[in-house]
C-alpha cells in the first residue's frame, strides 16, 4: 500500500534520512519507534510530500507519487495528523471535520451550496466523530474543548478524507498516561484496512497498537520486524532505550 | 537608436544616481524590517520631511549646515515616531502596521503642508558642486556625481559597520533570530531603536540630497514611497545585499527602460517586481532563508 | 466562514432605511454623495471579502475597480458596444484579470502578498497612464449611462440612478454573502485558519485563493462600471495605489470582516471626507488620525466595536473574534 525505496534527505551536513525503504501492507500498522531527532517527522514530511527527498522514492498503492505535490497525494489517499495541533481554531469540531470530508466528496468548491449541508459530507463527519469519541463536543469551538480532546480531532480531521493510508505523528504527544491508553484503544477500533504508520515515542504503547515495527536511529532504519523481535532486540534497547533515558 | 558611447555613459550614470538615492532611503526601511519586522509606509514621509527641513536650514545656514542637520532633524522625528507609535505597534501584523504607518503618511503630509505650505521650495546647488564635470568622456552634473559617492559612501560605511564590527555582529545577530540575540545578552530594544533612527536619518539624508535635484514638494514622499518598495521587495527584505541589488536594478531597468522602450518603460518595472515575486516570493537575496 | 446574527439584520435594515430615505428626500447634491457612498460601498464589500475572510489583504482593489470602470468607458465607445454587453464585458475581463492576480500572488504572504498585489495594481495604473486607448492623463469623457427606458427607468436621473446603485449594491451583497457561506467560501476561509492543513487534506490552495479573489474582483469590476457610468469621466487617478489603500482604510474603520461594517466604513468616509473638506484642506490630516486611533485601539473598527460591546452586554450572540486576529496577524 504504501512503499519506499532508498529515501534520502540531508540539511547541509545533517543527514536526516539515509536509505530509508519501508513496505507497509494493506491494513498494516506499523509503529516507528526511535529517539528525538531520529528522523521520525522528517520521514513523514517526505511521504506526503512537505519535503523533497533528494533521492529515492515513495509509492502509494503501486503508484510513484514522488513528484506529486502535498494536495494530489493527499487526494490519493494519503492523510496525516501532526504532532503539533494542526486545527482550524475559530471554527467548531464539526465544522473541522466537515471542511476535510468536503475536500474528499468534492464539495470544497461549490459555489451554489454550502459543503457542510451536504448529506455525504454530514455522514462523514457523524462517522469520524463517533470513531474518535468527538460527538459530544461537535458544535463546540476548538478554543472551547481540552487538549485531549483536539489530540483526538487532530486525528479526526485527518480521517475525515476518508485515507487509504493515515500517518499520526505522535497522536498521544503531551497527554498522560492514561489517556494515552483511552487513545491506543482507539486507534485499535479503526477499520482493519485502514493502514496506519504511527510515530510514537512510548515503547509500551506502541506495542498496543503495532502490527509492525520500525526503529530508526540516525536517519537510519535499525529494526524492521514483529513487535516480539522488537522487545528481545538487544540492539533496540541500546540505542532506544539508551537515549530514552537520556531524554 | 545611438550608438554614440557618451550618450550610454550619461544613461549609465543616471541609473546609477537613480540607484544611490533610493539605495539610501531603501537600506534604512530593509534593516528596519529585517531587524522588526516591521514595514513603515511612512518612510517616504521622512525622506520629503528631510527635503523640507534641508530646504529651512539651507535658507538659513547654507547648504552644507542642511546636508549635516536635516538628517537629524529627521532622526529626531524618528525618536517621536518610534516612541509615539512604532514601539507600540511591533507585535502586530503587517496589516496593523501598514495600516498605523499609512495614517502616518496622511498626518505628516498635512503637518508639512501646514509647517510650509503647498507652493513647492527651491534649493540651490551648492557653489561648490555647481557645472559639469568631464568624467568617462562625458560632462556629467557635479552634484549628481556626488550623490553617486555618496551612495557608495555609506554603502562602503554599512557593510563596514555590518560586517566587521560589534554592533554589526549584533544587528546580524538580531536579523537572524531577535529571540536568541536578546539570550545572548543583546539589549534588543535598544538596537531596534538606534537601527531605526539611523534608518530614519539616511531617509532625511536622501531627502536632503534629492531637494536640490527637484522641487520640494508635500506628496514628493508619496512618490518616492512605491519606487522604495519595489526596491526592497525585489532584493528581498532585511539585507544589505538586497537593498543594494534591488536599487540597482530599479535604477537600471527604469533609467534604460525609458530611453530603450518609451511605451513600456513605466510598466516593466512592475512587471519585473511581479516576475520577482511569482519565481523568487521573498525577494532575490532575502535576509533569511 | 459569514455569519448573519440579529445584530447583524438590524444593522443592515437600518443602513438601507437610511439610504432610502437619502434617496427619495435629498437634492442633487446629497444625492451625489449617496451614490459615492454606495460604489464605496461595492468596491470595500469586493475587499473585505478577500481580505476579511482570507488574508488576502490587497491593495490592488482600486486598480481592479478602474479596470471596470475604463472597460466599460473603451468597449462602450470606441469599440462601440451597447451598455448592456459592455458592461458585462468589462465585469468579466475584470473578473478574469483578478483571478489572474490572485492565482500568481496565492503563493506570497503577509507583507509579500501586500506588495505583490500593489506591484500588479501599480502596473495597471502605469499601462492605463501610457496607453492612447485610454486617453493617458486626459482620462476618457462620454460614457453614457445604462439605458433602461424600456421598463420606464431613466437613469440620467440623479435619483434614479442612485436607487440603481442601491439595488445593485443589494444584489452585491447578496452575492458576496453566497459566495462565503459557499462550499468554496468554507474552504477559503478553512485556508485563512490553518493553509498548511488544507494543503495536507487535499485542497488545491492556490485555485480556492484565485477564484474567491476572481468573484472578488468581480464586485470590484461592477463597481467600477458604476462609477464610469456615475460621474460619465474616467482618469487615472481612479487606479493609483492610494485608492486601494484608501479602500483598506475603509474596511478597518468599518470592521475587517464583518461584511457589515465596511458598509458602515464607507458612509462614514465619504460623509467624513465631504464635511471635513469643507472645514480645512488638511482633512486628511483627521482621516489620518482617525485612522491610526482605530488601528492602535485595537477595536475591530466602528462596526466591529459597537458589535462587539453589543455582543458583551447582552452575551447571547458569538462574535467571531477571528476578525481581531486576521489584523493582527495577517
Amino acid at each position: 500500500m504504501l512503499e519506499t525505496r532508498n529515501l534520502d534527505k540531508s540539511f547541509g551536513a545533517v543527514h536526516v534520512t539515509r536509505d530509508v525503504s519501508l513496505k507497509l501492507e494493506r491494513g498494516e500498522r506499523r509503529v516507528i519507534l526511535g529517539p528525538n531527532g531520529a528522523g521520525k517527522t522528517t520521514l513523514f514530511n517526505q511521504l506526503v510530500g512537505e519535503l523533497t527527498p533528494d533521492s529515492g522514492t515513495v509509492n502509494l498503492a503501486g503508484e510513484d507519487v514522488t513528484a506529486l505535490p502535498v494536495a494530489k497525494r493527499a487526494r490519493q489517499g494519503l492523510s496525516r495528523s501532526y504532532q503539533k495541533n494542526t486545527l482550524f481554531d475559530g471554527l467548531t469540531v464539526e465544522e473541522n471535520l466537515g471542511l476535510a470530508a468536503a475536500i474528499h466528496t468534492g464539495n470544497a468548491t461549490t459555489l451554489w451550496s454550502d459543503s457542510l449541508g451536504k448529506a455525504e459530507v454530514r455522514e462523514i463527519v457523524k462517522d469520524v466523530a463517533n470513531q474518535v469519541d468527538l460527538m459530544p463536543f461537535l458544535h463546540a469551538k476548538v478554543s472551547q474543548i481540552s487538549y485531549g480532546v483536539r489530540r483526538q480531532l487532530e486525528v479526526g480531521v485527518a480521517l475525515a478524507t476518508r485515507p487509504l493510508v493515515l500517518l499520526m505523528d505522535e497522536p498521544t504527544s503531551g497527554v498522560g498516561p492514561e489517556m494515552a491508553k483511552g487513545f491506543h484503544d482507539l486507534l485499535n477500533n479503526l477499520p482493519r484496512d485502514l493502514t496506519l504508520l504511527i510515530i510514537e515515542h512510548d515503547m509500551d504503547l506502541a506495542f498496543d497498537v503495532a502490527d509492525t515495527i520500525t526503529v530508526l536511529n540516525y536517519g537510519e532504519v535499525v529494526f524492521d520486524g514483529l513487535p516480539d523481535a522488537a522487545r528481545g532486540s538487544d540492539l533496540l534497547k541500546e540505542i532506544y532505550l539508551g537515549s530514552w533515558e537520556d531524554a | 537608436m545611438t550608438t554614440d558611447l557618451g550618450f550610454w555613459t550619461l544613461q549609465a550614470l543616471n541609473a546609477l544616481q537613480l540607484s544611490m538615492l533610493l539605495f539610501l532611503l531603501s537600506v534604512g526601511l530593509t534593516v528596519i524590517f529585517g531587524l522588526m519586522h516591521f514595514v513603515n509606509l511612512a518612510h517616504g514621509a521622512l525622506y520629503a520631511l528631510g527635503a523640507y527641513f534641508a530646504a529651512s536650514f539651507a535658507a538659513i545656514w547654507g547648504y552644507w549646515a542642511a546636508f549635516l542637520l536635516a538628517p537629524v532633524a529627521v532622526a529626531g522625528v524618528g525618536v517621536l515616531l518610534y516612541s509615539g507609535f512604532i514601539q507600540r505597534m511591533r507585535k502586530s501584523g503587517p496589516m496593523a502596521q501598514v495600516l498605523v504607518t499609512f495614517g502616518l503618511i496622511f498626518v505628516l503630509l498635512d503637518l508639512t503642508r501646514i509647517v510650509w505650505g503647498d507652493l513647492p521650495l527651491a534649493i540651490e546647488v551648492p557653489a561648490m558642486l555647481g557645472g559639469r564635470l568631464a568624467f568617462l568622456g562625458v560632462e556629467y552634473p557635479t552634484y549628481r556625481l556626488f550623490i553617486i559617492v555618496l551612495g557608495l559612501v555609506v554603502l562602503a560605511g554599512l557593510a563596514f559597520v555590518l560586517g566587521r564590527t560589534q554592533i554589526g555582529a549584533m544587528i546580524r545577530a538580531g536579523v537572524d533570530n531577535d529571540e536568541m540575540a536578546a539570550c545572548l545578552g543583546i539589549n534588543v530594544e535598544r538596537l531596534f531603536f538606534c537601527v531605526f533612527c539611523v534608518g530614519c536619518a539616511l531617509a532625511g539624508l536622501a531627502g536632503a540630497v534629492a531637494a536640490p535635484l527637484l522641487s520640494v514638494s508635500p506628496d514628493m514622499g508619496l512618490q518616492i514611497l512605491i519606487p522604495t518598495l519595489i526596491v526592497i521587495v525585489i532584493g528581498g527584505l532585511g539585507s544589505l545585499k538586497g537593498a543594494v541589488a534591488g536599487s540597482l536594478i530599479y535604477g537600471f531597468v527604469q533609467t534604460f527602460g525609458a530611453v530603450l522602450a518609451p511605451q513600456l518603460s513605466s510598466v516593466l518595472i512592475y512587471a519585473l517586481l511581479a516576475a520577482v515575486l511569482v519565481i523568487k516570493p521573498v525577494g532575490l537575496f532575502p535576509a533569511k532563508g | 466562514m459569514f455569519h448573519h446574527t440579529p445584530f447583524r439584520y438590524a444593522a443592515l435594515v437600518l443602513l438601507a432605511s437610511g439610504a432610502l430615505f437619502q434617496a427619495f428626500t435629498a437634492q442633487y447634491f446629497g444625492l451625489e454623495i449617496l451614490t459615492e457612498i454606495l460604489i464605496l460601498a461595492m468596491l470595500v464589500l469586493a475587499l473585505d471579502m478577500v481580505a476579511g475572510f482570507g488574508g488576502m489583504v490587497s491593495l490592488c482593489h482600486g486598480a481592479l475597480m478602474g479596470v471596470g470602470a475604463y472597460g466599460y468607458a473603451v468597449l462602450s465607445t470606441t469599440a462601440g458596444l451597447t451598455p448592456p454587453v459592455a458592461m458585462a464585458a468589462a465585469v468579466g475581463i475584470t473578473a478574469g484579470i483578478s483571478w489572474v492576480i490572485g492565482a500568481i500572488c496565492s503563493r506570497s504572504h503577509g507583507i509579500y502578498f501586500i506588495m505583490a498585489t500593489l506591484a500588479f495594481g501599480q502596473m495597471a495604473y502605469s499601462y492605463v497612464f501610457e496607453a492612447p486607448i485610454f486617453g493617458g492623463d486626459d482620462g476618457l469623457g462620454g460614457i453614457e449611462r445604462l439605458d433602461l427606458s424600456f421598463i420606464g427607468v431613466d437613469l440620467n436621473d440623479t435619483r434614479t440612478f442612485a436607487l440603481f446603485c442601491l439595488v445593485t449594491l443589494a444584489a452585491m451583497y447578496g452575492l458576496a454573502v453566497m459566495i462565503l457561506r459557499s462550499g468554496l467560501g468554507r474552504s477559503f476561509s478553512g485556508v485563512m485558519h490553518n493553509e498548511q492543513r488544507m494543503r495536507a487534506l487535499g485542497l488545491t490552495v492556490w485555485r480556492i485563493k484565485a477564484d474567491v479573489f476572481g468573484l472578488s474582483g468581480m464586485i470590484a469590476g461592477v463597481a467600477g462600471v458604476l462609477a464610469a457610468q456615475h460621474i460619465m469621466y474616467i482618469s487615472p487617478g481612479l487606479m493609483a495605489w492610494t485608492v486601494s489603500g484608501e479602500a483598506l482604510v475603509v474596511v478597518i474603520l468599518g470592521g475587517l470582516g464583518t461584511l457589515v461594517g465596511p458598509l458602515v466604513g464607507a458612509a462614514v468616509f465619504v460623509v467624513l471626507k465631504h464635511e471635513l473638506s469643507s472645514l480645512t484642506t488638511y482633512w486628511h490630516l483627521i482621516v489620518g488620525v482617525i485612522l491610526i486611533g482605530v488601528v492602535m485601539s485595537r477595536a475591530n473598527g466602528i462596526f466591529g466595536f459597537i458589535e462587539n460591546s453589543f455582543a458583551a452586554r447582552s452575551k447571547t450572540t458569538e462574535i467571531n473574534p477571528k476578525a481581531m486576529e486576521v489584523t493582527k496577524d495577517a
